[in-house]
């Protein structure tokens, strides 16, 4: 059934994001490095310390016009709190400052997932919210969820030294003023355990922003993480 | 001020890295096996056994012991053969589904699990059967034999105590009697919530 779910999720992804890039369009092509540190406490705590870089490579649109300059973009460094409340799931809650132009801007972040062990895979379910604010643009709130499937390359469990494909589906309901946005995030990734502490993922992160604007925004990022847990 | 915050986060990153990189590492894995690696006699059981379904081969590493096990699908139902590691037959695994197993054996079952937990959710069970070669393979044919062979029950549950929800592995006697009891360590998924 849950094979089924997932199979549908890919497909709604693919019928939803254009099959022809709109002449308006353009893209933004870079890089997404990130390190996110996890520790463990006591009666079921746990903080995630996460910092994420964006550097862009090259801009343009579809009609052949491009900007080729490597441009450091911006650095977004979070911590998260979370409290198990389940057999597997989680709630969370945690402070984003992104680092822009020498501008900080602030965000509050909720969230709540659930992680669920199958036979041969694992699938997570991630529902959040966010406020961001800054001192030049009124408040922006933000409905997202997220499936993320994670299939192991061998055997049924991803252990140690072994490879595994996450792939992020995610949709970004977002409220600004009276303007309302729908994001789609599609991120395939090539994962690979080190050991019980190191993870490091590898592969595209796709941003189609947004659904219900006549010139809307692909970006590819090259998504590289590392995830430590100690 | 973002040079100075980069430069501190990055000592911070270092100093929290070597302080705990030394960390001892859980020694419990899975991998798959290619046939030509299965020991001659564990493919000939298989092959005895007539299995009818796409049969994979896995490799477990436990803390003590190795084993080799074969999966396979037969009549909507999943089976798990195990071996040691001269493809020796340990057990046959098969899953069920608990309105399926004796009044008595679900009653004891679920007045053990009353005692221990709070609350509890069954999540899987696999009779297990153990015995002589030619009894489980008469087991995975679903032929009829007199001679004896062992029945267990594995289940896997939730188990909320305390406020605490946890899962283990419960293994349980023909009779309903618990043998053993083990906690299910789940694997870290901090790359799948953040």
């Amino acid at each position: 059934m849950n094979i089924k779910f997932v199979t549908f999720i890919i497909v709604f992804f693919c019928l939803i994001i254009p099959k022809q890039s709109n002449s308006q369009s353009t893209y933004q092509f870079g890089v997404l490095p990130s390190i996110s540190l996890n520790k463990k406490l006591e009666k079921d705590w746990s903080v995630n310390f996460k910092t994420e870089s964006r550097l862009l490579i090259q801009n343009g649109d579809f009609k052949g016009n491009h900007n080729k300059e490597f441009e450091y973009l911006l650095t977004d460094i979070s911590l998260i709190a979370a409290k198990k409340v389940g057999l597997n799931s989680r709630v969370a809650g945690g402070y984003l400052i992104r680092l822009r132009n020498g501008e900080a801007i602030h965000r509050t972040i909720q969230q709540f997932s659930i992680v669920k062990s199958k036979t041969g895979y694992r699938l997570a379910h991630r529902f959040a919210a966010d406020q961001t604010f800054s001192s030049n643009q009124s408040p922006e709130f933000r409905f997202r969820y997220r499936i993320t499937p994670e299939v192991p390359l061998n055997g049924q469990t991803v252990d140690p030294k072994e490879f595994y494909i996450k792939t992020n589906f995610e949709l970004l309901n977002k409220f600004q003023s009276s303007d309302y946005e729908l994001e789609l995030r599609v991120v395939p990734l090539l994962g690979y355990t080190l050991n019980e502490q190191n993870k490091f993922e590898f592969g595209l992160d796709y941003r189609f922003d947004s659904l219900f604007i006549s010139d809307p925004r692909h970006s590819f990022w090259t998504s590289i993480n590392w995830y430590f847990n100690f | 001020m973002n040079l100075k915050l980069n430069k501190f986060l990055i000592i911070i990153l270092i100093g929290i890295v070597s302080t705990n990189i030394q960390g001892q590492e859980k020694f419990e894995k899975e991998s798959r096996l290619k046939s030509k690696d299965v020991p001659k006699t564990a493919l000939n059981f298989i092959e005895e056994a007539q299995i009818s379904g796409k049969v994979k081969w896995y490799i477990e590493y436990g803390l003590e012991t190795t084993s080799i096990e074969a999966k396979f699908k037969m009549n909507r139902k999943w089976y798990s053969v195990e071996f040691d590691t001269l493809g020796i037959i340990e057990d046959v695994e098969i899953e069920i589904k608990f309105k399926d197993l004796k009044t008595k054996i679900k009653k004891a079952i679920e007045s053990t699990l009353n005692n221990i937990c709070e609350t509890h959710k069954i999540f899987k069970i696999q009779k297990q059967f153990s015995g002589d070669q030619n009894v489980l393979i008469s087991v995975l044919k679903q032929e009829e034999t007199q001679e004896s062979f062992d029945i267990k029950y594995e289940l896997v549950a939730k188990c909320v105590k305390e406020n605490k929800s946890e899962q283990f592995e419960f293994l349980f006697s023909d009779e309903g009697q618990l043998i053993n009891t083990s906690k299910i360590i789940f694997k870290k998924s901090n790359n799948l919530e953040y």
